[in-house]
């Protein structure tokens, strides 16, 4: 139990809240205030059911209990008196709270709401600044230094992350992949508002891997050797699952909506033309990556005309099956099998 | 939620007596034989009380500066050079970066993150001479007249000792050796840092922090010392789970160190302390939660050898 006195108070009245008699209080803060004859006792309970659920849950109320002269002021009122603030040295806290109780407090939870960030913001954040350096630094731990570094923070904490930089690659591709989602919804609401014309599947794709592609540019210089990285063994994983998650978006907003086989041949057909794409794109030294771009619409063209044959295919196959019935029946007939005597 | 009330009275109670509370609880974790009572703590398998520790590590260390990194190389049989490596790989410091070695005497760790930041420094320019085919002929000369000068990239090391041979026997090999620039020799408490807040990127305490007698304000003072993003680095012996080699470990630390400390530095009771104290030190995963409880994030540990040493690592974030 922690009991904070700011002030010497000449009078003290407690009043206690009970909220329920199977729940038992485990830590009051009060902190007393008087000023301007105005005594503000806050009292913040924490509170152990332990009767109620065997599993030792606690809940964690706050109450103020206020008797005010003056209606109008009203002083700030923290949250709860305890937060747990994980870059908070432990060590110093108590003579803290003692000796500015009530406003180190408000100002500890104003700086959870607004400030507070979790490790793996902050290593996005890192990850993000890094992206900058990759055309010079290439994707390497040098980058993320140095993308520390831009962020104000110390050199070191590149160490955070693997020495080989996938987590720095992977970043990059979910990055790119929620840019590219983002837009395509985009597309879809200027279609359903009948501001866009509806785009044929064909045109829809070789659009959504173009402008998929083209985020690469300013990283193809250096983009082979994330290539390989995540081609390693212990990246294939994650780095799959980013692509299939990448096709799946793109065939929800291209109006996919199978549930046969067809899932399965289409995503593996984008997969092929996106990678295929990906690897002309490397070599491609002409402007504007033109031969790129030409590359997948042939290629998307072929797909689509595979499409078409299959149907074909499968159309003739059913024609054909009829036709051949038709010319069992008659040969029954012709035969007199058919006859009824 | 029950964690969050654990926390809640244990900080209660750590305000009212905070020094007694850790020492009874380093006491505690270290096991029944190394059960401390309160403002007492443990020197090897003896209780001593929390002032004479300082001193009598001191004595120890005052004795062995001289044969210690003889001893080191014969009573690990050479592998201590490849934990340390293995260190600084995970380390893997990138020029510009400020480094303290607290407990680092004899300057292992120091002269490993020179030649460490030399190498990566040239690695750097063999990418920028492959990058831009026509880097000028003074731009070249100018980058090898810098390196002569001082560290690439302004990178230094400090290293703190507080016990004056070990630094002693540090500065005479660094003469030796030839590593001159960017290195500092400072006498200091790891319980009270010599240095200003936010002042380091790395602060690394090779088989060290065993010998503080308050492991707790060490680490708060390292956490002190560091900027933010900062990493901490621990290199300490630590327990060795597998029974088998737990065994052979234990018949080669008490029947063979001291010997071979008598034989070659003539000190027996110094090597007995030195394997008692490596039993009497926290865990790996105690350790973790130590080094949690001084506010670093993203703590992790790395066992070598089967958890002979492991290394801690942890960021001020």
């Amino acid at each position: 139990m922690n009991i904070f006195l700011e002030e010497e108070t000449s009078s003290l009245n407690l009043y206690f809240l009970s909220p329920s008699p199977e729940v038992h209080p485990c830590t009051c803060h009060f902190l007393l205030k008087e000023t301007n004859k105005q005594l503000t006792l806050m009292v913040s309970i924490s509170v152990v059911r332990c009767l109620v659920y065997p599993a030792q849950r606690a809940f964690h109320a706050s109450a103020v209990l206020r008797r005010v002269s003056n209606e109008t002021k009203q002083e700030p009122m923290p949250s709860s008196s305890q937060q747990h603030f994980e870059s908070h040295p432990p060590g110093d806290q108590p003579d803290k709270e003692s000796q500015h109780s009530g406003h180190s407090n408000t100002d500890q939870g104003g700086e959870e709401s607004q400030d507070y960030e979790s490790e793996e913001q902050l290593q996005h954040r890192i990850l993000t600044a890094a992206l900058e350096f990759v055309p010079t630094h290439g994707w390497t731990a040098d980058a993320i230094a140095e993308g520390a570094k831009s962020l104000g923070l110390s050199v070191a904490a590149a160490g955070m992350f693997h020495n080989d930089s996938s987590e720095l690659i992977l970043h990059f591709v979910s990055h790119c992949n929620s840019e590219l989602s983002a837009l395509l919804k985009e597309q879809q609401k200027l279609v359903q508002l009948g501001q866009a014309e509806k785009k044929k599947t064909d045109q829809f794709l070789r659009d959504a891997v173009e402008a998929r592609l083209r985020m690469l540019i300013p990283y193809i210089e250096k983009w082979p050797q994330a290539l390989s990285i995540l081609l390693l063994p212990h990246n294939i994983p994650a780095s799959l699952t980013l692509l299939t998650s990448m096709l799946d978006e793109m065939w929800h907003y291209a109006g996919d909506q199978s549930t046969n086989i067809n899932w399965y041949t289409r995503r593996a057909v984008l997969a092929g033309i996106y990678n295929t794409t990906e690897l002309v794109m490397m070599q491609d030294s002409s402007p504007d990556f033109e031969d790129t771009w030409r590359f997948l619409e042939n290629r998307v063209a072929d797909a689509m005309k595979m499409g078409h044959t299959a149907k074909q295919v499968q159309s003739t196959g059913e024609a054909l099956i009829q036709g051949l019935m038709g010319a069992a029946v008659t040969i029954k007939n012709l035969s007199g099998l058919n006859q009824r005597r | 939620m029950a964690a969050f009330i654990g926390a809640a009275v244990g900080r209660a109670v750590c305000g009212c007596r905070h020094g007694q509370l850790s020492s009874v609880g380093r006491g505690l974790f270290s096991g029944a034989r190394c059960l401390a009572a309160e403002r007492e703590t443990h020197f090897g398998f003896q209780t001593v009380p929390e002032t004479d520790k300082g001193e009598k590590v001191y004595q120890v260390f005052e004795s062995v500066a001289k044969k210690y990194d003889i001893m080191n190389d014969s009573m690990s049989l050479g592998i201590h050079r490849l934990w340390k490596d293995i260190l600084l790989h995970q380390m893997n410091p990138y020029p510009g970066t400020q480094l303290l070695d607290v407990a680092g005497g004899t300057g292992d760790i120091a002269f490993r993150f020179i030649s460490y930041i030399r190498s990566q420094w040239e690695h750097q320019i063999k990418q920028k001479l492959k990058s831009h085919q026509n880097v000028s002929w003074q731009e070249i000369s100018k980058s090898y007249q810098e390196e002569e000068l001082k560290l690439p990239g302004g990178s230094q090391v400090v290293v703190c000792d507080i016990n004056k041979e070990m630094l002693k026997v540090g500065k005479q090999k660094a003469q030796h050796l030839g590593y001159s620039e960017g290195l500092a020799w400072v006498v200091g408490n790891a319980e009270e840092l010599p240095f200003n807040d936010n002042k380091f990127d790395v602060y690394t305490i090779a088989f060290g922090i065993r010998n503080v007698t308050h492991i707790d304000q060490a680490l708060q003072e390292a956490y002190r010392v560091l900027k933010p993003g900062g990493r901490f680095l621990c290199l300490e012996f630590s327990q060795v789970n597998n029974p088998i080699i737990s065994r052979l470990y234990d018949l080669y630390s008490f029947q063979v160190i001291p010997v071979l400390g008598e034989i070659i530095v003539g000190d027996w009771k110094s090597y007995q302390y030195l394997v008692e104290s490596i039993r009497c030190f926290p865990a790996q995963e105690e350790f973790k939660a130590l080094i949690e409880d001084a506010g670093f994030l993203k703590v992790e540990y790395q066992n070598l050898t089967s958890g002979i040493v492991a290394i801690h690592s942890g960021f001020k974030l």
